[in-house]
């Protein structure tokens, strides 16, 4: 039986009839049609399916839609500053090479953001062990810390 | 280095803005009008007849709108060559493993589609089965396709020189046996496939892949519908490793579902049904016997290898040669012989992989550093004594061209500093190394070249028609930023459109290493092409010679008098007004021998030209816990020269990780009784970040070689093709041991250290 809940997305407040077994993933998904956020395993296991709640990373394969209700959800459409600026995450990521097949990048974008929002000068391991959750087979790794450095920097004014 | 406008540099691939705010639409993530949910029904037994299939309950289910079995299809069977047709795509009279495809239904949801798979029933026959690939060969064990005796599946079958002979000359002979175990590629994205089959005849469909061409060929003979109407869309592309390559039952099954819908139908497999039913990556054993001279030079070589290749076909013969040719692409082998076989058990199917043949290339470099040991000669100088030089000719007799193999061995060395290092490292630590060469493409026939389109818009602004594909790796912005060097026009303002089969020709595809220089050398032409129409014109237009005209930023001027200058649009509405517009058209065939063939024939030039690269790593291997580290890994790859070379390392660092880390140290899927117990993320172990090389370095060693568009090669598979030996090799120098079976897990090492301790104790 479905059930209608409130989510509110990227600052808009949809009204939506949902199973209650439904996921968070799958409502951004095939219900308000955001598909930059991936769905890589369903278990929780590689992280592309991150999105904030209320500011922190989650997976939204592991969170019933129900759950989440009156909450702030952030998904990687709604993290650019406006239509023409995107937010320095997403910038260092492209300027720096971190983006081949691009499949883990909204999952790894979200977690850095969650991430640098409490960690403003990481250490590379600090850096490592953040995205020990975030599954990527393409680049090795190497060039999303740098572009997470390079992120650091710019969200602090280029210091 | 080199003069080139926008070439060399490491400027942000074009594709990655779409990427980074996600509005890269990778297949799940597109919907269409009236869309239906598919699911496939999976066989449960590895090995059984079919007696029945019965779906008149699943077809009453309301809201199914398709059910599809054996009886939808028209029989064909399909194979990537005419003598390895073996699948047909959909079970017919047996299922060959666990995970094999039975039957499908579209309907309105997942939901009603979910409960109607469980309403159908099918009856089997249980066989015996058989898991492993040197029992499968042994007279007796229970046959997978009847008409392949002690199931060998492929035999390929290479002897140069005198092998013999020369053993009985050589000075030191050892004989090894390597193994490895199953594995899995572990791209991100999960298998998806839509299919919107319309009433004209035509379909419509969208999946992850590494060649649409192929594709369209293969649904084209198994639907019955020609060419021009198999239309394989292009949708961002989550990774493929050589795992994308040929037709999967899914891309068949969904335009099945989508035909007799007569709706647009999405299946979206979960990640086991993934990594179980696409492809996995063959299990190998390897039997080498090498002889070599005093001074290491190889003199004869015997090697036999089994390779697992699971239930059907798939790249059988590609697959059986390919670590052999990395091989022979490497070092000179006068007297060589091969017994590759490809056998069929009753597991999921096998095929490319850019790690394919760790038990052979790791082997065979753990073989060579072994040889080297007991001769006192450093494993860096075997291989430099060995490696092939430009103008050498392989074994099977393809000519090399350019080739820095022994300076990327050379620079390697020198930056992981091997002279400081090797054999004088504390107990635990270690350095070692790894070089092989690499075909830019395999002899594909009519598949292997590549043709493109350029056109100009009366802006000024081109679009870039090819048939390339890009994976992840870079395809399209090597195309664009190659585009750009030839045409003046800055590679953002170029628009490509390719691997559209509607639209782009023929084209090799992202699969064979083929696409820079097949691929590229084709869009060069074409804007090469079309510049000399554009600069015709203007030099109409500037009364002026055309040699002395060249391009830059859209600005079309003279090289002697800069006052001379018109905009390119000028040049292209000119062109448009007096029935001459610009339209420029390249193509390209790779310069091979067409009557090599993987089985009947495997002599001749097999690839137009070769890369090259080493890498070398240091490790550290704590003894209590049997676990590796790899603290340094450096790599320096013969690319001909680096179109972009934030891509050339882009690719040594994920190779190194997923070579290096993962297939060296850890991956491996498990199985019991045909069943594989690891299709997640959570058993199978791809590397995370907590488990890459502390330091990663990757550079160019340039050769610029003749044959590639402005030198450029294929870049990108040595890091993981080589790993293995190099990452074994410094194991050895860290701790003593051996491990002859990949993965190297801790266990593995625990147990070696245990022996070797009781052997010195006596």
């Amino acid at each position: 039986m479905k059930q209608l809940i409130k989510l509110k997305v990227n600052g808009d407040e949809y009204e939506i009839a949902v199973a209650p077994w439904k996921t968070l993933n799958e409502v951004l998904r095939k219900e308000l049609n955001l598909t930059g956020t991936k769905l890589g395993c369903g278990t929780g296991d590689c992280g592309a399916c991150t999105v904030l709640v209320d500011g922190k990373a989650v997976n939204s394969c592991l969170t019933l839609a129900v759950e989440v209700q009156g909450k702030e959800i952030t998904t990687i459409e709604g993290l650019a500053e406006s239509e023409d600026k995107l937010h320095p995450i997403q910038e260092s990521f492209i300027e720096k090479g971190a983006v081949q097949c691009g499949f883990c990048t909204p999952g790894m974008i979200m977690t850095t953001k969650y991430f640098l929002e409490n960690n403003p000068s990481p250490t590379v391991e600090e850096i490592k062990k953040a995205l020990d959750g975030n599954l990527c087979r393409c680049t090795g790794y190497v060039k999303i810390i740098d572009a997470i450095q390079d992120a650091a920097k710019k969200m602090k004014g280029g210091k | 280095m080199s003069n080139y406008k926008i070439l060399g540099k490491g400027i942000p691939r074009i594709d990655t803005p779409q990427k980074a705010t996600g509005d890269a639409l990778y297949t799940a993530d597109i919907k269409l009008p009236n869309m239906l949910v598919g699911k496939v029904l999976h066989s449960p037994l590895a090995h059984a007849k079919i007696l029945n299939i019965d779906v008149s309950k699943a077809k009453k289910v309301p809201g199914v709108k398709a059910v599809i079995t054996r009886d939808d299809t028209f029989g064909e069977k399909w194979g990537v060559f005419k003598y390895t047709r073996d699948h047909q795509l959909i079970a017919s009279d047996k299922v060959r493993f666990i995970g094999e495809e039975v039957a499908a239904v579209a309907a309105v949801d997942e939901e009603t589609a979910l409960e109607a798979l469980d309403l159908i029933k099918v009856d089997y026959e249980p066989l015996p089965a058989v898991f492993d690939a040197e029992e499968a060969m042994k007279d007796g064990a229970p046959l997978i396709h009847e008409d392949h005796p002690n199931n060998i599946n492929i035999h390929v079958k290479i002897d140069v020189g005198d092998v013999d002979k020369a053993f009985e000359k050589a000075y030191l002979v050892r004989e090894d046996k390597f193994t490895s175990k199953d594995e899995g590629y572990g791209m991100l994205e999960p298998y998806a496939v839509i299919a919107y089959y319309h009433s004209d005849g035509s379909i419509e469909i969208w999946m992850p892949n590494a060649s649409p061409h192929t594709k369209a060929k293969a649904l084209s003979n198994l639907l019955h519908i020609p060419l021009n109407k198999v239309i394989v869309r292009r949708p961002t592309i989550g990774g493929a490793f050589g795992g994308r390559s040929d037709i999967f039952p899914l891309d068949f099954i969904t335009s099945l579902l989508s035909i007799k819908a007569r709706r647009p139908v999405k299946v979206v497999y979960t990640r086991e049904e993934s990594m179980i039913c696409t492809r996995q990556v063959h299990s190998m054993v390897m039997y080498a016997k090498t002889g070599v001279t005093k001074d290491g030079k190889i003199l004869a070589q015997d090697i036999k290898v089994i390779m697992d290749g699971g239930a059907y076909s798939s790249t059988g013969p590609i697959a059986a040669s390919v670590p052999f040719l990395v091989w022979e692409e490497t070092y000179k082998l006068e007297n060589v012989r091969l017994n590759s076989y490809r056998v069929y058990t009753n597991k999921p199917i096998r095929g490319m992989y850019r790690c394919h043949g760790r038990a052979f290339l790791g082997g065979l470099g753990m073989q060579l550093d072994m040889i080297a040991e007991e001769l006192g000669i450093d494993p860096v100088e075997i291989r430099l004594r060995n490696a092939l030089n430009p103008g050498d000719m392989q074994a099977t007799k393809s000519k090399i061209y350019s080739c820095g193999l022994k300076e990327a061995i050379k620079k390697a060395a020198e930056k992981i500093e091997w002279d400081k290092k090797r054999g004088k490292l504390p107990f635990g630590r270690g350095v070692g190394i790894g070089a092989n060469g690499m075909m830019c493409g395999f002899p594909m026939g009519i598949r292997g070249g590549s043709s493109c389109f350029v056109k100009f818009n009366e802006d000024g602004y081109p679009t870039i028609i090819s048939g390339v594909i890009d994976n992840g790796q870079g395809n399209y912005h090597a195309m664009v930023q190659i585009a750009s060097e030839v045409l003046g026009v800055p590679p953002e303002e170029i628009h490509i459109v390719a691997g559209d089969t509607e639209v782009t020709t023929l084209d090799v595809g992202a699969y064979s290493q083929a696409a820079v220089l097949v691929s590229g050398n084709a869009v060069k032409k074409a804007c090469e092409d079309a510049k000399a129409q554009i600069l015709k014109l203007a030099s109409e237009m500037l009364n002026c010679s055309e040699d002395e005209l060249d391009i830059e930023n859209k600005i079309v001027f003279s090289k002697k008098d800069k006052s001379k200058q018109v905009p390119l649009h000028k040049v292209i509405r000119k062109g448009l007004i007096e029935n001459r517009h610009v339209m420029g058209r390249g193509h390209y065939m790779p310069e091979v021998s067409n009557d090599r063939e993987w089985v009947k024939n495997p002599v001749g030039q097999q690839a137009t030209t070769f890369s090259f690269g080493a890498n070398a790593v240091e490790v550290e291997v704590d003894t209590n816990t049997g676990e590796v580290k790899i603290i340094n890994a450096v790599g320096f790859h013969d690319c001909g020269f680096p179109i972009n070379i934030k891509g050339v390392q882009g690719q040594y660092e994920g190779s190194i990780a997923s070579g290096g880390v993962g297939s060296t140290l850890k991956e491996e899927h498990i199985f019991k009784d045909g069943k594989v117990l690891n299709a997640d993320f959570l058993e199978y172990k791809i590397p995370t970040s907590l488990d890459v090389p502390e330091n990663v370095y990757a550079d160019a060693v340039i050769t610029n070689d003749p044959k590639g568009p402005f030198g450029a090669k294929e870049a990108g598979l040595f890091g993981s093709m080589n790993s293995f030996q190099a990452i074994a090799n410094a194991i050895y120098d860290a701790v003593g041991v051996w491990i002859k079976d990949f993965p190297i897990t801790p266990d593995k090492i625990l147990k070696a250290l245990e022996e070797k301790r009781l052997k010195d104790e006596g």
